[in-house]
C-alpha cells in the first residue's frame, strides 16, 4: 500500500474507533492493531500508555470517585469503554507513526510537504538550541535561580525564537528563491 | 495536558473540522496575500517558533512551571491569521509526529486556542495599546490563554449531553460544565498572569532586538 493509502486507511480507522461505544468492539479492534503492530506490540502499547495516562487516569479516578461519592457506585462500562477507545486510538497513531513516512504520505502537495519539511527541521533546532538555554540558566546560578531570573530567562528565550523565526524564514526564503522553487 | 483522542464525540470533532477547514483555507490565502512568495518559508519558521514556544517553561512561585502557548505574542507581534496559521501547524506536526494530543481533538484546540485566542488576543492589544502599550501587551498574553479556556471547557462539558447511552450516561468525556468551567477557569485565570508578563517581556524584548540589529 503506498503512504497516501496509509494515511487514508489510518484516518478511516481513526474516525471508525471514535464512533465505537461497545467495549468488545473496541477490545477486538484493539487486538487487531495489536497485531497489526507485531514485535512492536509491547514497546508502542507502552508509548501510547505514556501519551494518555496522565489525562485519561485523571478524569477516570475523578469521575470514579464522583459516582462512588454520589451513588456508591462504580461507572465500570465507561470506564472501560474509554480507556479502550483512548488506547485503541493511541495505539493507531502511534503505529501510523511508526510505519508510515508522513513526508511521502503528504508528497501530493508539493508546498505542504516543502513546509512541513521546513517546519519540522527548524522545530528540532529550536527545541535542541532551548534544552541549551536552560541548561545554561543553571551552571549561571550557584543556586536555584529566583522568580525574577527564570521569568527573564524564558521571556528572553521566547523573544530569541522569535528573532530566529524571522532570520530563518528569510535565509530560507532567499535559499529556495536561488534555486528557482517559486518558479 | 493534551486532550487525548477518544474524549471528544464524533458529532463535536467532524462539524468542528469543517469550521477550521473553511478557516485554514481563508487563512492560508490571508498569509500568501499578506507575505507573497517567501510565504512558505515565513510560515514554517513561525510555526517551529510556536512549537519551540510550547516548550518555554514558565516560571510559577513555588518552583513549579507550566508551558506556554505563545498565541499571544504570536498574535501581537504577527497578527491574527499568522499566529492562527502557526498554531494549527504546530498541533498537527505534535498529533502526526509526536503523537502527543489528538488527531480528533485537532480542531477543538485550533479553533480554541489558534484562533479564538488570537482574535481576542489581538483585538484587546489594538483596543488598548493607545491607552497603556504595556498593559494592553499583559491583558493581550492573559486573554490569549484565559479565552481559549473557556471554550475547551465549554466543549468539554456539553460532551455528555452531545453523546449519551439510553440510561443518559456518557460516552465520552463523563463531565458537564458545573466541573469543567471551574476546574479549567480557575487555575488558568491564574496562568494567565503568567503568560500575560511573558508576552510583555516576548514583545519588548523583540522591540528591542529589532532595533539592535537596525543600528548593527
Amino acid at each position: 500500500m503506498s503512504e497516501r493509502g496509509k494515511l487514508a486507511a489510518w484516518l478511516l480507522a481513526l474516525v471508525t474507533a471514535s464512533w465505537l461505544t461497545a467495549p468488545s468492539w473496541l477490545a477486538g479492534g484493539l487486538l487487531a492493531v495489536l497485531l497489526l503492530c507485531g514485535r512492536d506490540a509491547v514497546r508502542l502499547s507502552r508509548r501510547a500508555l505514556l501519551a494518555t495516562a496522565s489525562f485519561s487516569g485523571t478524569v477516570s479516578l475523578a469521575y470514579l470517585g464522583q459516582a462512588w461519592w454520589q451513588s456508591r457506585a462504580l461507572p465500570l462500562d465507561w470506564l472501560l469503554t474509554v480507556n479502550l477507545r483512548v488506547l485503541l486510538m493511541a495505539l493507531l497513531t502511534f503505529l501510523f507513526i511508526e510505519r508510515v513516512n508522513l513526508f511521502q504520505a503528504l508528497a501530493f502537495s508539493r508546498r505542504l510537504s516543502f513546509l512541513l519539511v521546513l517546519a519540522v527541521s527548524q522545530s528540532l533546532g529550536l527545541k535542541r538550541t532551548l534544552a541549551e538555554f536552560r541548561l545554561g540558566l543553571q551552571s549561571r546560578s550557584p543556586r536555584p535561580a529566583g522568580l525574577r531570573a527564570r521569568y527573564r530567562a524564558a521571556a528572553h528565550a521566547a523573544a530569541w525564537l522569535l528573532d530566529r523565526a524571522l532570520a530563518n524564514a528569510h535565509e530560507s526564503a532567499q535559499a529556495m528563491q536561488s534555486r528557482g522553487m517559486f518558479r | 495536558m493534551h486532550i487525548p483522542d477518544g474524549f471528544i464525540a464524533p458529532q463535536m470533532y467532524l462539524p468542528l473540522y469543517g469550521l477550521a477547514a473553511g478557516l485554514w483555507a481563508y487563512g492560508a490565502k490571508r498569509v500568501a496575500r499578506d507575505l507573497d512568495e517567501s510565504t512558505l518559508p515565513w510560515l514554517a519558521s513561525l510555526t517551529a517558533a510556536s512549537f519551540a514556544l510550547s516548550f518555554v517553561a514558565l516560571p510559577l512561585p513555588g518552583g513549579t512551571s507550566a508551558h506556554v502557548t505563545g498565541v499571544g505574542l504570536l498574535a501581537a507581534s504577527f497578527g491574527i491569521w499568522n499566529a492562527f496559521m502557526a498554531a494549527s501547524l504546530v498541533f498537527a506536526i505534535q498529533a502526526l509526529l509526536f503523537g502527543d494530543g489528538g488527531v480528533t481533538t485537532l480542531p477543538l484546540n485550533a479553533l480554541a486556542m489558534g484562533f479564538a485566542g488570537a482574535v481576542a488576543a489581538r483585538g484587546l492589544f489594538l483596543a488598548l495599546r493607545h491607552l497603556h502599550a504595556g498593559l494592553a501587551l499583559f491583558l493581550a498574553g492573559w486573554i490569549g490563554l484565559f479565552l481559549p479556556a473557556v471554550l475547551i471547557a465549554l466543549a468539554l462539558g456539553a460532551q455528555p449531553l452531545l453523546a449519551h447511552d439510553a440510561a443518559g450516561a456518557p460516552l465520552y468525556f463523563p463531565f458537564g460544565w458545573s466541573v469543567t468551567l471551574p476546574a479549567l477557569l480557575i487555575p488558568h485565570a491564574l496562568l494567565g498572569l503568567g503568560e500575560g508578563a511573558l508576552t510583555l517581556l516576548g514583545v519588548r524584548q523583540i522591540e528591542r532586538l529589532r532595533l539592535r540589529y537596525r543600528h548593527d
